[in-house]
C-alpha cells in the first residue's frame, strides 16, 4: 500500500537526513519506526507527505508516486494519506465534530465549504468516526477543552474522515500518560486491522512497539539499521540502536 | 552574603563602570535638551496660562448651566457620530482583512503580495484621518459620508497591521494539519485561520470602534457631520451653553463606548 524506494533527503548545507531509505507497509499492517533524536524519523514522514521535497527516491501510495507530483495533482493524490501529529493539532476554538468533519474538506470544492460551512453528510459521517474512537459524547465540545488523550483520539477521527488508505503517526503518544498512550496505540492497532489501513508510526516507547507493532524499523543517521517482525526483534538490537545514538 | 554585598563598589568596577555612568549622564543631558528645544519651538509661555485664565473663566461662566432645553436636537448628530464610527470600522475591517492575509508572512501567497499589502497598510496608517476627511469632503462633499470613508481608510492602517500580526503569531500546527488533509487554501483559511484568530480580531475591532467614536467627533470640525460639526457651529455662534451640552454628551458617549468595548473584549479573552 505504502512503498518508499531509495528515499534520500539532502539539505542544502550538505547534511544527509535520509540515505536511500527503502520501506513498505502493507494494508492492515502497523509498522513502528524507532530511533534516537535526529535519526531521520520525522524527516521520513515529512518526505512521505511532501511537506519536505526529497532529493531523490519514490513514495508510492497505491499506484501513485507522490514524489513525482506537485500542485493540484499532489493534493488530489495525497487525499488517501492521513497524518496524526505529536500534538493533536486541532483547531481549538471549533467543536470536536467540526474538527473531525474538516478532515473531509479535500473532497468538497464548493462555495459552502470555502465560506466555512461543512457538508451535512460529512457531519453525519463525523459522528460515526467519533464513535469509532469512543468520543461520541464530546461531539459538541470545544476542541480546546479536551485532555491530551481525547484530543489525539479526535485527531485520529479527523484522519479517518479523510477515508485514508495509509496513516502516518509522528510520535502520537509522546505527550500522553502511559494509560492514554496504550489506548491510542490499541486504537491504531484496531484501525489497521478493521479499516485495512497501512499504519506507519514513529515512536520512542520501545515497549509499545513490542506490544502493538507488526514490524519494527530501527533508524540511525537516516539509514535503516533493522527491519524485523516484532517476535524476531532481539532486545539487544534495540538497546544498541539507542546506545549508538547516545555515544 | 546579600546581593548588595556582592555588587562591586564603583572603584572596583574600573573604567568600564565609569564609562557606563558617563554614558548615562550624556543620555540624560540629551533628553533634557530635547525637551527644552521642544518648549522653544512651540513657544511655550507659562505666563500666558495665567493671563489667559480670565478668558477661560469667562467662557466657563457663560457655558454654565448647559442648555438642557436643546437636548432634543442633539440625538440626530449623536447618532450620526456613532454611525460614522460604525460604518468606518466595518468598512475598515472589510478592507483590512484581505490585506492582512496578504501581509502576514506565514500565510501570504507570495512576497510580491506581502510587500504590496504592507505598503497599502503603511500608506493608510501614515496619512492622518483628518487629512483623509479633508480629501473625502473635497471628493464627495460635506456630511457624514466623507467622515465615515475617512475613518474606514485610516482604520485599514491600524487594523491591517494588527490583524496581520495576529495571524503571524497564531499556532501554525493546526493550519499545517488541515492543509495536509487536502483542504484547499481558502478552506484552510475559513476553517483554520479564521476560527483560530477570530477572538483576537474581534477584540482589535472593538478597540478600533472605540477609537473611531472619538475620531468621528473631531472629523466634524472639517465638515464631516456629527457632534463635532454641531460643536464647531455652536462655538462660532458663541452659544457656550450649547457647547457645554455637546461636551457632556461627548464625554458620556466616549466613556460608554470605552466601557462597552472593554467589557466585550474582557468576555472574549
Amino acid at each position: 500500500m505504502l512503498r518508499i524506494c531509495n528515499l534520500t533527503m539532502r539539505y542544502p548545507n550538505g547534511k544527509v537526513a535520509l540515505a536511500g531509505f527503502d520501506l513498505a507497509v502493507a494494508a492492515g499492517e502497523l509498522v513502528v519506526v524507532l530511533g534516537g533524536n535526529g535519526s531521520g524519523k520525522t524527516t521520513l514522514l515529512r518526505c512521505i507527505t511532501r511537506m519536505l521535497d526529497p532529493s531523490e527516491g519514490e513514495v508510492w501510495l497505491g499506484d501513485t508516486n507522490l514524489a513525482a507530483l506537485s500542485g493540484e495533482r499532489l493534493r488530489q493524490a495525497r487525499l488517501p494519506l492521513a497524518m496524526v501529529w505529536q500534538h493533536a493539532s486541532l483547531v481549538r476554538r471549533r467543536s470536536v465534530l467540526a474538527n473531525v468533519a474538516s478532515g473531509a474538506l479535500g473532497r468538497h470544492g464548493g462555495w459552502w465549504t470555502a465560506l466555512g460551512g461543512l457538508p451535512a453528510e460529512e457531519l453525519r459521517a463525523a459522528h460515526g468516526h467519533l464513535a469509532e474512537v469512543g468520543l461520541t459524547a464530546l461531539a459538541g465540545q470545544r476542541a480546546g477543552t479536551l485532555s491530551g488523550g481525547q484530543a489525539q483520539r479526535v485527531a485520529i477521527a479527523r484522519a479517518l474522515a479523510q477515508r485514508p488508505q495509509a496513516l502516518l503517526a509522528d510520535e502520537p503518544v509522546a505527550s500522553l500518560d502511559p494509560e492514554a498512550a496504550g489506548d491510542i496505540m490499541r486504537l491504531l492497532r484496531r484501525l489497521a486491522a478493521d479499516e485495512n489501513l497501512a499504519v506507519l508510526c514513529v515512536l520512542h516507547q520501545v515497549e509499545l512497539a513490542y506490544e502493538f507493532a507488526d514490524r519494527v524499523v530501527g533508524v540511525r543517521d537516516g539509514r535503516i539499521v533493522f527491519d524485523l517482525p516484532c517476535d524476531a526483534l532481539p532486545r539487544d538490537a534495540v538497546r544498541r540502536l539507542y546506545l549508538a545514538d547516545a555515544a | 552574603m546579600t546581593a548588595a554585598a556582592e555588587e562591586p563598589r564603583f572603584a572596583e568596577r574600573g573604567w568600564g563602570g565609569a564609562l557606563g555612568l558617563a554614558l548615562r549622564l550624556v543620555a540624560l543631558l540629551a533628553l533634557i535638551l530635547v525637551v527644552l528645544q521642544s518648549a522653544l519651538v512651540v513657544h511655550a509661555r507659562p505666563q500666558d496660562l495665567i493671563t489667559g485664565a480670565y478668558g477661560m473663566a469667562d467662557i466657563i461662566r457663560r457655558a454654565i448651566p448647559p442648555d438642557i432645553g436643546e437636548i432634543g436636537k442633539i440625538w440626530w448628530p449623536t447618532l450620526e457620530t456613532v454611525d460614522i464610527a460604525i460604518f468606518g470600522t466595518v468598512g475598515g475591517v472589510l478592507m483590512a482583512l484581505p490585506l492582512a492575509v496578504l501581509a502576514a508572512e506565514n500565510v501570504t501567497p507570495s512576497r510580491f503580495f506581502y510587500f504590496a499589502a504592507r505598503g497599502a497598510i503603511g500608506i493608510a496608517r501614515s496619512v492622518p484621518d483628518l487629512v483623509w476627511a479633508l480629501l473625502f469632503v473635497t471628493a464627495v462633499g460635506l456630511g457624514p459620508f466623507p467622515g465615515a470613508l475617512a475613518l474606514a481608510v485610516h482604520s485599514v492602517g491600524m487594523l491591517g497591521r494588527l490583524f496581520a500580526e495576529t495571524i503571524e503569531h497564531m499556532e501554525m500546527a493546526p493550519i499545517d494539519a488541515l492543509s495536509l488533509t487536502g483542504a484547499r487554501r481558502l478552506q484552510v483559511f475559513t476553517h483554520g485561520v479564521i476560527p483560530s484568530v477570530l477572538p483576537s480580531l474581534t477584540g482589535i475591532t472593538l478597540y478600533r470602534l472605540d477609537e473611531n467614536i472619538r475620531s468621528s467627533l473631531v472629523l466634524g470640525f472639517v465638515g464631516a457631520g456629527g457632534i463635532g460639526f454641531e460643536l464647531l457651529s455652536a462655538m462660532n455662534l458663541f452659544q457656550y451653553r450649547l457647547v457645554s451640552l455637546y461636551l457632556i454628551v461627548t464625554f458620556v458617549l466616549v466613556l460608554a463606548a470605552e466601557r462597552l468595548s472593554a467589557l466585550v473584549r474582557a468576555r472574549l479573552a
